[in-house]
């Protein structure tokens, strides 16, 4: 979440919110991006194995992926109002496993949940962590609809740079060492 | 028999190696506010400023959208031409290469492996891997996503197949 990887705990539970599935919001996400006959089209759907209308797993991911940006915003806020300085999320490097289990239906309520599973230092990125978090995703029901296994970056507030690349960052901002050394250059 | 998949390929007809071109597409600025605002409003998806100064080092498209990009690109080639029962999930997406604003992505999605469901005869599984690439060749995603598609002759016993 927004704090510095130090401060990041593993096995710190963050409920992220539910939100309510429309059939308008399932057909407009599904004619964008994921536009097969059960995403898109109610009369059609009858005749899938599902039934009627269900939602892109696309888009329970997407609207998940909302709500922990939301959660990640809130603990910035919470931890700024308690006079602390949050730390700093980065993009993710992807995802590790992701698991569609119960379809998603025009009226269900999904409710979202992180749970931080691990942490290490980035290995190619220095002054970076990485974080190990799965998301539940539940509906009214109790039934899970995703099941995610995701990685994300988080700043270090103790990170020193090792000497060995604060001299290479030296060495390539003069002129001539710069265009040797810089990998671009 | 399902009307609306009825003359679609169905598992029966696809084999392991199959490469799929699933086409390219250009990402817009506008795209890439569109999503963020909806779905990812990180500042570096949202505000050239804040990119810039960000990991990404601009204005890039969330890999959210990358991912669901490259998904509407399988549909249009792939999914919507096989009797496709919807995913299962996927594994190992990996963000390698933000997307920057004018971009073109596309690639290809590789029939890695077909099994039929043992739970559900009338059920296949197709996983395809995904190779896509911006317009100067560099790898930008990488996934392995597992499809069901509709098996159409679900009597024929599974030792075959599976």
């Amino acid at each position: 979440m927004t704090r510095w990887f130090e401060d990041i705990v593993i096995g710190e539970v963050f409920p992220l919110g539910s939100h309510d599935f429309t059939e308008a919001e399932i057909i407009r996400f599904g004619r964008l991006y994921d536009p097969q006959y059960f995403h898109i089209d109610p009369e059609a759907a009858k005749f899938s194995h599902f039934g009627g209308l269900v939602a892109s797993g696309w888009h329970t991911v997407s609207v998940g992926h909302r709500h922990m940006v939301d959660a990640l915003f809130a603990e910035e806020d919470r931890l700024r109002s308690l006079g602390k300085e949050p730390g700093v999320s980065g993009p993710s490097p992807g995802v590790n496993k992701m698991q569609f289990k119960v379809p998603v239906r025009p009226g269900d309520r999904v409710t979202y949940t992180l749970v931080v599973t691990g942490k290490r230092p980035s290995n190619s990125i220095p002054g970076w962590g990485l974080l190990f978090n799965t998301i539940e995703a539940t509906n009214q029901r109790g039934e899970t609809v995703y099941h995610a296994e995701l990685v994300g970056f988080s700043k270090l507030r103790d990170y020193k740079m090792p000497l060995r690349l604060r001299l290479l960052m030296a060495l390539t901002r003069l002129p001539v060492l710069g265009k040797l050394l810089s990998p671009t250059g | 028999m399902n009307p609306v998949t009825v003359h679609r390929r169905h598992y029966e007809d696809l084999r392991v190696g199959e490469v799929i071109d699933i086409g390219r597409t250009t990402v817009t600025k506008e795209m890439i506010v569109t999503f963020a605002r909806e779905f990812d409003p990180f500042p570096f998806h949202l505000d050239e400023a804040a990119a810039k100064a960000s990991l990404l080092g601009g204005l890039a498209s969330s890999g959210w959208q990358t991912a669901a990009l490259s998904l509407r690109m399988l549909v249009d080639s792939f999914l919507n031409t096989v009797a496709s029962m919807g995913g299962l999930g996927f594994s190992d997406l990996k963000w390698k290469a933000p997307v920057m604003v004018g971009d073109t992505i596309g690639g290809t999605a590789t029939i890695a492996a077909l099994r039929r469901s043992r739970h559900h005869p009338e059920r296949g599984i197709v996983t395809l891997d995904f190779d896509i690439r911006n317009q100067k060749g560099e790898a930008v995603m990488s996934m392995r996503l597992a499809n069901l598609v509709e098996v159409r002759d679900p009597s024929v016993p599974l030792d075959g197949a599976a």
